[in-house]
């Protein structure tokens, strides 16, 4: 499990980030103790921190140079001071990212998917293979016993979304979410339309119920 | 000040004197004057009498187009009396004693005015930094709720947050220098912040974004610039007619890059489009539906003046708006 050390001095915001992130599966690490934190980092070797600028009595650009000699962990700012100059700050500090509170949840977890993968502690990989299907994302193609379909940029990100997660529900918000992280946003409908042409696909590879609906709930792979 | 200006001014002087002067010869021909000395005598002192209205006149229009070019020239006009040159005259000394006192607590007046504005700025700023903590909270809390309950709350919170968003940049546009920070962007960045900012609005609304060419680079602050398309999203979304969408696309014009978001919403009604930009106006699409504040397009306008961005907004009834952002490409005058 990725281990996320949090440095939040709200703590109805540290307990709930905590509990959201254990239940995206990641270790949450909360730190209550400003006083020593280099030295717990030090100690307990995070994936990432996600450090918020404004503790009480630190200088989070400080703290921020501090930690990036302590470990090596990527770096993700939380503020909620939007103002230019802090942002280049941050980034010039060595910041990963830059995300301003309120922050919605689906785009603070998509940041930390995306510093993680960035930063090599989660395997990128071109290829996702699933339920004997082997995607491409590189190429946009879907491949299965030796037969190759082309997958359009939205038919793309519902598959890799779906063999993901694959023999799990996946519900529509989840996909839409999904689709919105990766810039394309489309609205229920046209979920529903992108849906049938890759269903239309997958029968090309004479797979036609692979994606079942499960009413209420979402698709299943 | 004219001749005639002058004369009216000093008129009873004027007249007093010609009185004077015409009672003195009277008085000089009843006690036996010879005419001719009488004449030399009225003309001598006439010319003189002249002569020193003339000078007078000439020196006073010469101060006073002196004093004229020196206010001219002022940035700041009520420091007028700090940058009089010397008085003349006692009198003058005096007048310019009295404008100094007034000057001097006018500047007090202003310095205070200025402090209390950057005091409101900051106090609100502080207040909506203050602000996001809870709503932060809310917003991880929601995540734990599931279904109809979960996404209302979301999208009040939502609500809640734009507003906040609005009254933060309101006080910053009344003193925007201080977190200007123009650099180059692409457009994408600056639409996908948007969009991202606004998710939970526009998926909710249903509405579907369709790009185009915006890997164009733009000279811009990138806060200001989010805030301003994030206004337009809402607005698309709040006025959203049937399958709304929202299509964004960008092309370069000479030196700069144009930006048009334009959405399939209800429109404006013709006659209502040279108010849009105004503080406060909501119109009869906002008093409809309510909860409109009238605030959004004029702080749209009001920090593109800032950014040297120029906004325009065409809209049809029933066929939706469109606005363009023309943003500079190039770095010159700012």
């Amino acid at each position: 499990m990725r281990k996320i050390m949090i440095l939040e001095d709200d703590p109805a915001i540290r307990e709930e980030l905590s509990l959201l992130l254990r239940n995206e599966g990641y270790a949450p690490l909360p730190v209550t103790d400003f006083a020593t934190v280099t030295e717990q980092a030090a100690r307990e070797q995070p994936d990432l921190i996600l450090l918020d600028i404004g503790l009480p009595g630190q200088d989070g650009f400080a703290l921020c140079a501090a930690l990036r000699k302590a470990v090596s962990a990527p770096v993700i700012f939380v503020t909620s001071r939007d103002s230019g100059l802090d942002e280049v700050r941050a980034l010039s500090l060595g910041g990963d990212d830059y995300i301003t509170k309120p922050y919605s949840v689906p785009v603070l977890l998509a940041r930390i998917k995306a510093v993680l993968r960035r930063s090599g502690a989660v395997g990128s990989t071109d290829t996702v293979e699933a339920a004997g299907l082997r995607l491409s994302l590189t190429k946009g193609t879907l491949t299965a016993a030796g037969k190759t379909v082309e997958l359009t940029r939205n038919e793309l990100q519902i598959m890799a979304c779906l063999m993901g997660q694959a023999g799990q529900i996946v519900s529509r918000a989840d996909l839409l979410d999904a689709l919105w992280d990766s810039q394309i946003y489309i609205d229920d409908n046209s979920l529903s339309v992108n849906m049938t042409r890759l269903r239309g696909k997958l029968a090309e590879l004479g797979l036609p119920e692979l994606i079942k609906t499960r009413r209420g709930m979402g698709y299943q792979l | 000040m004219s001749l005639g200006e002058f004369l009216y001014d000093r008129l009873g002087r004027i007249v007093l004197w010609l009185a004077c002067l015409g009672a003195a010869g009277l008085f000089l021909a009843a006690t036996g004057t010879q005419p001719g000395v009488l004449a030399l005598l009225t003309a001598v002192l006439l010319l003189i009498f002249l002569a020193v209205q003339g000078t007078d006149y000439l020196r006073q229009r010469a101060r006073l187009r002196e004093l004229e070019r020196i206010l001219e020239g002022l940035e700041e006009k009520y420091l007028f009396t700090e940058c009089v040159p010397p008085a003349d005259t006692l009198y003058e000394r005096r007048l310019f004693d009295l404008m100094r006192r007034a000057g001097r607590a006018m500047t007090g007046a202003v310095s205070d005015a200025r402090a209390a504005q950057r005091d409101y700025r900051e106090t609100v700023e502080s207040w909506v930094h203050e602000i996001k903590a809870p709503i932060t909270a809310a917003r991880l809390v929601c995540r734990q709720l599931e279904g109809e309950a979960r996404r209302k709350l979301d999208f009040e919170l939502a609500q809640i947050e734009a507003h906040v968003e609005r009254a933060l940049f309101y006080a910053r546009a009344e003193s925007p220098e201080r977190d200007c920070v123009i650099r180059q962007f692409p457009l994408s960045e600056l639409v996908f912040q948007a969009v991202e900012n606004h998710r939970t609005l526009l998926r909710q609304s249903g509405v579907q974004i369709e790009t185009q060419g915006l890997e164009q680079t733009v000279y811009t602050d990138k806060q200001w610039a989010v805030f301003i398309l994030g206004q337009l999203f809402q607005n698309a979304a709040r006025y959203r007619g049937e399958a709304p969408a929202i299509a964004i696309s960008a092309e370069p014009l000479e030196d700069r890059v144009q930006l048009s978001v334009r959405d399939n919403g209800i429109g404006i009604p013709e006659h209502e489009l040279p108010r849009v930009f105004d503080r406060g106006f909501t119109g009869s699409n906002g008093r409809a539906r309510g909860g409109a504040t009238g605030m959004g397009l004029y702080l749209c306008k009001k920090l593109s003046g800032f950014l040297d961005l120029d906004i325009q907004l065409t809209s049809e009834e029933g066929a939706g708006t469109c606005v363009t952002l023309s943003f500079p490409a190039k770095l010159t005058k700012l």
